[in-house]
């Protein structure tokens, strides 16, 4: 029996996936080698251990919530180029409802890889021209003493805060307790760095949002 | 010059440039093939091309915004480089700084790295932080297309709630810390204080304010910016406090 077309698109997407597996690391190794620098492992490992818990558990949450929406070339695409909760998710979702198909059906399949992969060349050649337009005038926004220099040591602040409140303006009643418990943390341990403290956070958070959902109160 | 910078950081950032769109253009032919086959209009497929490219033209902007921002402490060539391979703001942040942590920078992402070793090591974090994605696609996709996804779709609210739970403790740790967080006694600006807790609430005051503003018709195009723009309009309410604030209260940093 022939080949389907979901078949096919299988099998491009493993060797995609695997060839960019493989290209994503020759980066990193590339740096290392150019600036004749090899970090110590224990400390690539120190990192590694407070993130690798949760985003990989999101990862699998995301792949499974997000796959049968996007189709497979479309998948095999977004989880390479990122940016699919933002980006790619609602670009696949809005061409398949202007071409008025559905997904998981093979022309649902043929447009959504189409709108995605239109989107994330897109994406890519908006980002590289504006990293090339904004070089020249970095590094003097940056430098000590410039009054830009303020805004760049709250950038955390900025960032999280930004976010924080567009989670919080959709899942309010699930957003206190994680922050009210890293507050109290702190209290107690000031200097408790943020890669540990995520561990409580993100485990108050689930366990908190889940007694929630128990109890229908979200 | 600086090595963040370098010509060899802008030859990598350019062949993450070419792998992206070659590997795009790939499945986009063999989808546009199967499409005719098919029987589906050019019109409609070439009106799903340029659709989409109008789409993506503001979230991309926004991305560009977010990798300004953090180029700062890492440079503007490594946030693009993240940012364009299976990127996400939060996740990447979250990496570089659970890295400083890990030589001791409590400081994190608010000071700009110097050093060629915790440059690469927070390379490599990211980088692998994020591939997870790209080991489970090639080993479990077909099978959750066949059976999981039916399985999700019954229980999505639960499955969205999770998620989002997941990542506002990510979050939490973030607010918890720009709240009452100690930074390096040594150094000026990187603990939680009066100017780190004005940029917190200016950017979740900016963001509300902005989503709202952004269900406004006519004036939808805005919510897609409404985070990159929170950020940079919060971090310039830091600039301006800094300004004309007295330097012992713009500096005050109450857990040292």
């Amino acid at each position: 029996m022939g080949k389907t077309y979901f078949d096919r698109v299988h099998r491009w997407g493993k060797i995609s996936s695997l060839t960019s597996l493989v290209f994503m690391f020759l980066i990193p190794l590339a740096i290392c080698v150019h600036l004749d620098v090899w970090p110590p492992a224990t400390t690539i490992f120190n990192g590694l251990i407070k993130i690798v818990p949760l985003f990989w558990t999101v990862a699998v949450i995301e792949l499974i919530t997000y796959a049968p929406m996007l189709g497979a070339g479309g998948t095999y695409l977004s989880f390479v180029t990122g940016n699919i909760s933002n980006l790619k998710l609602p670009c696949g979702l809005n061409a398949m409802h202007n071409a008025d198909v559905r997904p998981n059906t093979e022309e649902g399949e043929v447009i959504s890889t189409i709108a995605i992969a239109a989107s994330a060349i897109t994406t890519t050649v908006i980002i590289a021209i504006g990293v090339l337009l904004f070089s020249p005038v970095l590094p003097m926004m940056t430098a000590e003493g410039s009054p830009f220099a303020p805004a760049f040591q709250q950038v955390i602040p900025a960032l999280f805060g930004a976010l924080g409140a567009g989670y919080f303006a959709k899942h309010r009643k699930i957003f206190f307790l994680p922050v009210a418990m890293g507050v109290v943390v702190l209290l107690f341990v000031p200097d408790f760095q943020a890669g540990t403290l995520i561990f409580i956070t993100v485990a108050v958070s689930l366990a908190g949002a889940h007694i929630m959902y128990k109890k229908n109160m979200v | 010059m600086d090595f963040k910078e370098s010509g060899f950081m802008y030859l990598l950032g350019g062949l993450v440039v070419v792998f992206i769109t070659a590997q795009s253009l790939f499945f986009m032919r063999k989808a546009w093939s199967h499409g005719k086959e098919l029987g589906l209009s050019s019109a409609m497929l070439k009106k799903t091309v340029a659709s989409s490219i109008l789409f993506t033209v503001a979230p991309a902007l926004a991305i560009l915004a977010t990798v300004i921002t953090i180029a700062g402490a890492l440079g503007l060539v490594l946030p693009w480089i993240r940012l364009s391979m299976i990127g996400n703001i939060g996740y990447e942040v979250t990496a570089a700084h659970s890295t400083l942590e890990s030589f001791g920078i409590l400081g994190g992402l608010n000071l700009e790295v110097k050093d060629k070793t915790v440059f690469a090591a927070a390379a490599w974090v990211m980088t692998i932080g994020s591939v997870m994605p790209l080991l489970l696609l090639p080993l479990f996709l077909k099978k959750i297309q066949n059976k999981i996804g039916k399985t999700v779709t019954a229980n999505a609210k639960w499955a969205d709630l999770m998620a989002a739970a997941a990542f506002i403790g990510l979050i939490a740790a973030f607010i918890a810390r720009a709240i009452a967080g100690a930074g390096d006694k040594n150094i000026v600006g990187d603990g939680a204080g009066f100017l780190s807790v004005c940029t917190l609430i200016s950017a979740m005051l900016f963001m509300l304010a902005l989503q709202r503003l952004s269900k406004i018709p006519h004036i939808e195009w805005l919510e897609p910016f409404a985070m990159p723009l929170s950020m940079l309009l919060a971090m310039g309410v830091a600039m301006l406090l800094a300004q004309i604030l007295p330097q012992n209260l713009a500096t005050l940093e109450w857990r040292g």
